[in-house]
This record gives C-alpha cells, structure tokens and sequence, in this order.
C-alpha cells in the first residue's frame, strides 16, 4: 500500500521508517529460510531411515509370501493347486 | 533488536551440527542405501505382477542379513543429533536423561528377542516420536513468541506428516508381527550376539 507523507522532514523520516522495515523484514525471511534449512538438514536422515525401514518390511513381507491388496491390507499370496 | 536475536530465544535448528557417521562408514552406508534402492525397485516390480522379482527379493535379503542392524545403527546416531538439537548446548544431564529415555521405549517397543527387522521398525517408532517431541516443542514455544503465520503452518505441517509418519510405523511393527507370527522363527545364539531368522 502506498501512502504519500508529503516531503521535507516528515517525508524523509517515513522513507528511514519504510526501510528500516523492509530490513527487518528481509532479515527475518532469511533468518527463517535458514532455520528451515536446517531443520530439514535434521529431520532428512530420519525420514531416510524410515524409508529405508518401510522398504525392508514391505521386502520381509513380500519374501515371506505376501501381497498388498489395493494398496490396502496384507494378504497371503494363493498357491496355484498342483 | 535483530530479528534473528529475538527469535534465537525460541531453540531454533540454528546451525545444527553436521552428523557424526563415524559410527557407520559412509562406503557401508552407501552400499546399504544402494541395496534399499534395488530393493524397492523389485518391490514395484513385483506389485506388478513380476515373478521374478520375489525370488530375487529373497535373495537380495539373504545375501544381506546385516541390512536391517545398519540402519539400526544409523537411528542412533540420527537420534543424538536431535536429542542435540533439541536441548541446550553442555546440558548433558538432560541429553543422558532423553537417552535412556530412548532406551527403555526402544527396549519395550521392541519386545524380547526382536529380530533385527523388528529392531529397526521399533528404531522407527522412537525417531518418529523423538520428531514429534521437536516439532511440538518448536511449535509451543513459537507460540509463545513473535511465530509469523508462515512459520505456524510449516510447523503444523510437519508435525502433521510426522504424527504420520509415527502412526505408520506403529502399525507396520503391529502387522509384522501378525502376519509372521505362523512363520517359522529361528533364534541362534553366536558368542554373545543373538540372530534371528525368519523362513
């Protein structure tokens, strides 16, 4: 939004006011796209973990004759009869 | 008062310290992290009906059967960067306290004699609700404090998909154990470590 002030003193403190705003605020976008950074710097070797954790369950159960039905529950695999 | 001064009062990640895999070399870890990527590329094959890839699943766990311990190993160490992170820098009270904490959760969730992939999905619950711990605490002190509406969204976000996260490898320890309670199980005793085997 754009507001005029007019000019002289009055003007030229509002323009310090504006920039020291826009400061403020540029330095906490930066402060918090780093604190996002890190975060996700911490938390990334977690969900790896989990990830690499479901894909053993899913092998263990796959290895041991079960399918996943629809995407839903776990079912034992039907043997074709002999 | 900078923003960053105002804001380093709510614990924030900072400049979290890189993780320590010293523990775990990184050519162990690379090659595990290979293996978990065959893996689930069989694992899409096979859900398409590729009968190939059930054999070669097995095999690939046979030939592995220390796959699952390795990321048991890297669940703690990825556990202490956040019990780190999550406490203030030389409280080491509190970071001994949150540890065995750790343990005895770990220890119950697990249960007697867990197989190392029931080991690894008990590792998952604890880090899952180790993240819930931090995010909640991110975001309840946030609360307190100057928290833009960015900032409250990320947060809820995450803890979101981390309550998510948590609640899904409750139930994938749950269905393991339903589903291969029938299978055969074999427990061998070498020196002192414990083996479990599933087939």
């Amino acid at each position: 939004m754009r507001e005029y002030v007019g000019g002289g003193t009055l003007g030229h403190i509002a323009a310090l006011q504006d920039a020291q705003e826009r400061q403020r605020r540029e330095e906490e976008a930066a402060w918090w796209k780093e604190e996002r950074e890190a975060l996700q710097g911490l938390v990334a070797p977690v969900e790896q973990m989990c990830e690499a954790a479901e894909i053993l369950y899913r092998a263990a159960l796959v290895s041991a004759g079960f399918r996943r039905h629809q995407r839903g529950e776990w079912r034992r695999k039907r043997e074709p009869k002999e | 008062m900078s923003p960053k001064n105002s804001l380093d009062k709510r614990q924030p990640a900072g400049d979290s310290p890189a993780l320590d895999m010293s523990a775990i070399s990184r050519g162990e870890l690379n090659e595990s992290e290979k293996t978990v990527e065959k893996l689930r590329d069989l694992l899409r094959l096979a859900a398409k009906g590729a009968k190939d890839a059930v054999p070669e699943i097995r095999q690939i766990l046979d030939e592995h059967p220390d796959l699952a311990w390795r990321f048991v190993r890297v669940a703690h160490i990825v556990e202490d960067a956040l019990i780190e992170k999550m406490t203030k820098e030389g409280d080491l009270a509190t970071r001994e306290i949150m540890r065995c904490q750790l343990e005895a959760m770990r220890e119950e969730v697990a249960g007697e004699n867990p197989s190392p992939l029931e080991r690894l999905l008990a590792e998952r619950i604890v880090a899952t609700w180790l993240q819930i711990q931090l995010f909640e605490g991110l975001y309840a002190s946030g609360m307190s404090k100057s928290m833009t509406i960015a900032e409250g969204g990320y947060h809820q976000k995450r803890l979101d998909q981390t309550y998510r996260r948590h609640l899904s490898a409750i139930r994938a320890l749950a269905q393991m154990r339903k589903l291969l309670k029938g299978t055969a199980m074999t427990q061998i005793n070498i020196a002192d470590k414990q083996v479990n085997t599933i087939g």
